[in-house]
């Protein structure tokens, strides 16, 4: 095993547009660093090898403020998963993703890794993604001709794979307001408390009257990607939920997803378990909805 | 590579450095300053033995690039106990035999003293689920807790 890290050549921009043009300059072998609580003991393990290492927690623009604005929520891209968690405004208007953050076990991790960062990994056992899926969060993201808006839906290509260039580079995440009478929850099945997810699951959902009147339906774990399970979600749109229903539409959502096995489960397992923790958030998503 | 000047304050003591980009944060605490008593085990962020004090959040001093570290207060072990006297938690995790081997002490030690300063009165859940970073592989937690617990009530009464 090592010990040390290889050298590389390290920047600190002061700006963002400062850190464009350094990771553009050296179009390849830079990499952004936010906590490094991934990066760092991939470089360790000699899995990545990136010559330009660019600090982005010192550019001006760039913080971890979460506040309420007229369109939502804004998340600063700094923003480290524990200050998520613990955010009123995030337990209060955007429960799952509270709840999603909650199931990681270790305080270091969340204290010193961001939301951003455990997002960029592109891992389908990250439990932040589907928690973001169903909010239908959006990045805003920084590259060299400008600003634009990456829906978190359109953001995975597969495993460990993104559509963010070298030199682009997240500067928010922004959750748009919920509907009133909106309920959502998330639910993660390990092999220990600290383990990453065998299969997870979350899940937001309108209700007007006893009728749905929208549903968002996120896995993780199941698919190269996290997954949005539509079909499942069409079971229930426009309908009155009913226990019978949830088991149609948790079914379907088992039918939906593309599992493999690996050393944490098989996929056998993957597929049955979806029904479960698709049909359990869906009941408690449904009596937060209500409540 | 061009070398990093790095200021910071360990232990309440301020340091001007010259570190080498990929030097992290556990490296320079161990090998430059010999504070060995931070520690580092699974080098990946999994075990909580390299935790350290950044600004009074614990962090992973194995995943953090000393460069990264310019300005900040960091604290290790080695600048718990005042004046030779040992701090509250680590004359608790004496007395109630929460060390063994020793090794996950420092991490567990530092990891507990964020707790107790964001909250200073636990409940027994509260702790376990703070220290779920760290791993101890000999004690099996139980005495580790109750020193926690312990420090935290003495700590309440006004003890140093
Ligand atoms: C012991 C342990 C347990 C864990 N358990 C869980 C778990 O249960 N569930 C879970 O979901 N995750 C888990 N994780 C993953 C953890 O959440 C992530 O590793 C961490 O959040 C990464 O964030 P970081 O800020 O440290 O990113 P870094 O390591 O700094 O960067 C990670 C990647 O993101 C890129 N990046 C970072 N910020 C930006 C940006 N603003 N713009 C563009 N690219 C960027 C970097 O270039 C890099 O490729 C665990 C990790 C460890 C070590």
């Amino acid at each position: 095993m090592f010990r040390t890290l290889k050298p590389f050549e390290y920047f600190e921009p002061k700006t963002i547009k400062e850190a464009v043009d350094i990771l553009s300059t050296h179009d390849s072998g830079t990499k952004i660093l936010a906590g490094g609580v991934d990066l760092v003991p991939r470089l360790r393990k000699r899995q990545i090898h990136p010559e330009y290492m660019v600090n982005i927690q010192q550019a001006k623009e760039m913080n971890g403020t979460i506040e309420d604005t007229a369109e939502g929520l804004r998340i600063g891209a700094l923003a480290s998963l524990r200050s998520i968690e613990l955010s009123p405004l995030v337990h209060k208007n955007y429960f799952v993703l509270h709840e999603a953050i909650a199931s990681i076990a270790s305080t270091q991790v969340k204290t010193q890794g961001t939301a951003v960062g455990n997002l960029c990994v592109a891992t389908p056992a990250s439990d932040v993604a589907p928690a973001l899926l169903v909010l239908n969060a959006n990045f805003r993201v920084v590259g060299p001709s400008g600003e634009k808006i990456v829906p978190v839906e359109n953001f995975y290509l597969g495993v460990g794979k993104t559509v963010l260039q070298d030199n682009e580079i997240i500067v928010e995440i922004l959750l748009p307001k919920l509907q009133p009478k909106t309920g959502g929850a998330f639910l993660k099945l390990v092999r220990t408390a600290a383990d990453i997810a065998k299969v997870n699951a979350a899940v937001i959902l309108t209700m007007i009257d006893d009728t749905c009147s929208d549903v968002r339906i996120a896995v993780g774990s199941v698919a190269p990607t996290v997954l949005r399970v539509k079909k499942a979600e069409e079971i229930l749109k426009g309908q009155k939920v009913e226990p019978k229903l949830i088991e149609a539409a948790a079914k379907t959502a088992a039918e939906e997803v593309k599992p493999i096995s690996d050393l944490r489960s098989t996929a056998e397992y993957r597929r049955e378990t979806t029904l479960v923790l698709v049909r359990r958030t869906l009941s408690a998503a449904l009596e937060r909805a209500k409540a | 590579m061009k070398k990093e000047v790095v200021n910071l304050t360990i232990n309440d003591t301020p340091y001007e450095l010259l570190v080498e980009p990929q030097v992290t944060l556990n490296e320079l605490l161990r090998e430059q300053l010999d504070l060995t008593g931070t520690k580092i085990s699974c080098a990946a962020g999994e075990c909580g033995a390299c935790t350290v004090l950044i600004d009074g959040k614990p962090m992973l001093s194995c995943c953090t690039l000393a460069a990264t570290v310019k300005g900040k207060n960091i604290t290790t072990i080695e600048g718990l106990a005042k004046n030779g006297e040992l701090h509250p938690l680590q004359k608790a995790f004496v007395e109630h035999g929460a060390i063994q081997c020793g090794f996950c002490s420092p991490g567990m030690i530092l990891t507990a003293k964020a707790l107790l300063d964001e909250n200073p009165n636990p409940t027994r859940e509260e702790v376990k689920s703070y220290l779920a970073g760290n791993l101890c592989r000999c004690t099996g937690y139980v005495k580790i807790i109750d020193a926690v617990l312990a420090a935290a009530s003495q700590m309440n009464k006004g003890g140093k």
